[in-house]
């Protein structure tokens, strides 16, 4: 405190209104919903409190809760395996072999400002059935694959990769960004030594890239990994979740059970385990990054 | 110097405490049934400003209505009706907030969670309203409704399923039926004649979907349009109304025979391919656009669709004609039907300016009914119209409607409408499901009395 020479009194008040700020819209509502997520309540009337049995309920015994688990996991394992390494693949491709970046990485990430009904809507369009004029469908008529038509939205094995398929679309360009901006900070002199030592192209990127690139890999991975777990609004506007629920993910899940059902203490419930699901995440993916910082450094 | 700056350093953390604090009040909300927007510092002030009635201060009512389309004749005599009631109010202004239904409902739900109702809303009659109503968000009408002989206007029954233990609390906008609109033009082109039973209207589907078309269009996402033709597809094979309200007496199951030659029926219909592919994303509006611009031969919708699609594309065109919904192997009254008592105005009991607002709600219902008769929007509207609709221009469709009307001999109103709102989720789940699936009918059975058993009060 002395060495910064600045009050007591000073410092708290830098803090405290950022501090009050942050319990109130950050800790109260996750307290609220824990709490409420004990209530068996309507959202609207009277409520009941019904103590631990919504989450009973929902981890024994409801059919929909676990699949929009693994729904919710899988749109966040496709991300960190395929968005994140072709967007670290593109970023090192882009600041080696393109002089004036600045239109790429905006064209990359034109996506990510566009608003996703806008997003929703366009993409349906593209998925729509042939005679909708779907654009997918009718690329694949005209190359003679009729058999590989879909109605990709509505079949539901097929609805959610097809929404994965424009999750990653959409942010690809934030990761590129993210990681563009990484590479861009490493020192050009140790390319230089690593010049004269022999090595440079992919070599260099492997011992040198790859490892300076790690924390802020590690960005990416946290923000893509909970990004994902959240991952709403894109359902809402192309599926609602359905066709019968095939497309469903913890949030739209919490979101329809809340409003559409009305049970609005069950879907509080559904709403305290996504939030213990993302602080879980990104300690596992701190530790992780830890020890792979370590290991390079 | 100091000191200044510490005293200065003090007040603005008390400010930002304020600050703070208020966003924690505002946060922790809803469980107290105390704490409603009326509680304002001038909540003192506001009754004596209302008694006096037209009063000068200014006034302004939120409206949040479900006519956002302006191809829909009902979006600009709602702003009619509006700028004359604000011509003649100089101090009252209407900030009209308009939604489509599905997002109103939503919005409506959160704003009730935290006890925010807009001055009038819009709620959807019987079970779907009996939430809101159970937690007192909504003014009686009791009184109002009886200024300028308003009652009086309204069809005879009506107002018994917007009233709870003797109050009224909502006026609804419309009563209407259910029955299929059909492009004669493309049934000529296929040479389809309009069916009288529902095999009938399987042999139909198959027929135009020979020749190409779209037999019918629906708006699946929007899952209450699947159920609703269900629904009707059940009324008949039950041989008349009452399956739900039998469910809810203990009287039957959903394992009942009638519900799964129901599910047979509506599998055979879909399986024979009628409804565009990809039903289940489309909404609504996108849905009955496909029959509004001839892209699809039949529309099977409440008659509440007859003015948008008179003054569509194809309806200006004379191309549409209307058939009730056929029986169901042989079982059912074609006379009976889905009956769908409107979409309904309810008052917010918390609102600031209740009285004003009830002025302006008694204006609007007493002028609906003349003005929707004048844009051609009074087919299946609540309310008596003692007019010569022929005269006035409406189209052969609109009149057929209007006969039907005289032919209705009961019916049963739509599955969310007597069933609580968790059971008519995996309701509309498991109906939406069937579009996109095969399914044993008898399992489709089982899954509705698990859901209704798992979500009884």
């Amino acid at each position: 405190m002395k060495v910064l020479k600045v009050s007591g009194w000073t410092i708290a008040a830098f803090v405290l209104p950022c501090l009050f700020l942050y319990v109130c819209l950050v800790f109260a509502p996750i307290i609220v919903s824990v709490y409420n997520g004990m209530l068996d309540w309507n959202g609207i009337g009277q409520s009941k409190f019904v103590g631990l049995a919504n989450f009973e309920k929902m981890f024994t015994n409801d059919s929909l809760f676990w699949p929009a688990v693994g729904r919710t996991f899988l749109l966040a394992g496709f991300s960190m395996l395929i968005q994140l390494p072709v967007a670290l693949f593109v970023a090192i491709l882009i600041s080696r072999f393109v002089r004036r970046t600045g239109f790429l990485v905006s064209s990359y990430f034109l996506p990510v400002i566009l608003s996703v009904a806008v997003i929703g809507q366009l993409w349906k369009t593209i998925y729509n059935p042939a005679p909708m004029g779907g654009m997918i469908n009718q690329i694949l008529i005209n190359l003679g694959l009729d058999s590989w038509t879909h109605s990709w939205l509505t079949e539901p094995k097929i609805a959610i990769y097809a929404i994965i398929v424009v999750a990653l679309w959409q942010y690809l360009g934030y990761h590129i960004l993210i990681q563009f901006t990484g590479i861009q900070n490493i020192p050009a002199d140790i390319y230089e030594a690593a010049k004269i030592d022999g090595a440079s192209g992919f070599k260099a990127d492997r011992y040198i890239t790859l490892p300076l690139i790690v924390p802020i890999f590690k960005i990416s991975v946290v923000l893509s990994f909970i990004g994902s777990l959240q991952s709403f609004d894109l359902i809402m506007v192309m599926t609602g979740g359905g066709p019968a629920n095939a497309t469903n993910v913890l949030a739209s899940y919490m979101y329809n059970m809340s409003f559409l059902s009305m049970k609005y203490g069950y879907g509080s419930a559904i709403a305290s385990f996504l939030v213990v699901v993302c602080l879980a995440a990104t300690v596992v993916i701190n530790l992780l990054f830890n020890r792979l910082d370590k290991r390079f450094s | 110097m100091k000191f200044l700056n510490r005293k200065m350093l003090l007040s603005a953390m008390a400010g930002v405490l304020a600050v703070s604090l208020a966003a924690c009040g505002s946060s922790g909300n809803n469980k107290n049934d105390t704490s409603s927007p009326a509680a304002s510092p001038n909540a003192s002030e506001s009754p004596k400003a209302s008694q006096s009635g037209g009063s000068n201060e200014k006034v302004t009512i939120t409206f949040q209505n479900i006519y956002p389309d302006p191809t829909d004749p009902k979006y600009n005599m709602l702003r009619k009706i509006v700028a004359q009631y604000e011509a003649d109010h100089p101090n009252v202004k209407i900030e009209l907030d308009s939604l489509n239904t599905d997002q109103q409902k939503l919005k409506l739900k959160t704003q009730a969670a935290s006890k925010e109702v807009p001055d009038i809303t819009i709620v959807n009659p019987a079970a779907q309203m009996k939430p809101f109503v159970d937690a007192d968000l909504f003014a009686p009408l009791n009184e109002m409704v009886e200024k300028n002989g308003l009652k009086g206007t309204f069809q005879e029954g009506i107002l018994d399923y917007y009233s709870f233990d003797g109050n009224l609390y909502a006026l609804p906008d419309g009563n209407n039926i259910a029955l299929i609109y059909y492009n004669k033009k493309m049934f000529e082109e296929a040479g389809a004649k309009v069916p009288t039973t529902f095999e009938e209207l399987v042999d139909t589907v198959k027929q135009l979907k020979s020749k190409g078309m779209t037999p019918i269009a629906i708006g699946e996402k929007d899952s209450w349009t699947g159920s609703f033709l269900f629904m009707n597809v059940l009324l008949r094979t039950n041989g008349g109304p009452g399956f739900l309200q039998d469910v809810l007496d203990g009287k039957k199951t959903f394992e009942d025979p009638a519900f799964v030659e129901a599910v047979d029926a509506f599998q055979n219909l879909v399986q024979a391919g009628a409804f565009q592919e990809g039903a289940t994303s489309f909404d609504y509006n996108a849905g009955e656009n496909l029959f509004k611009t001839g892209k699809a031969a039949m529309y099977f919708m409440g008659s509440w669709a007859t003015g948008g699609i008179e003054t569509s594309t194809v309806g200006e065109n004379g191309e549409v004609g209307v058939f009730k919904f056929p029986t169901v192997g042989g079982k059912g009254n074609p006379d009976e039907f889905m009956l769908a008592p409107g979409s309904a105005f309810a008052v917010s009991k918390n609102s600031k300016h209740l009285e004003e607002t009830l002025d302006f709600l008694n204006y609007f219902m007493l002028n609906y009914p003349k003005e929707a008769f004048a844009v051609k929007g009074a087919v299946g509207v609540a309310q008596n119209i003692d007019e010569d609709f022929k005269a006035a221009g409406y189209s052969d469709m609109a009149m057929e409607v209007l006969g039907m009307f005289k032919d209705v001999k009961g019916g049963d109103l739509a599955f969310d409408n007597t069933m609580n709102p968790g059971t008519a989720q995996v309701h509309l789940s498991s109906i939406q499901n069937l579009f996109v699936a095969k399914k044993d009918s008898a399992e489709v059975g089982k899954e509705h009395q698990k859901g209704y058993e798992e979500n009884k009060e």
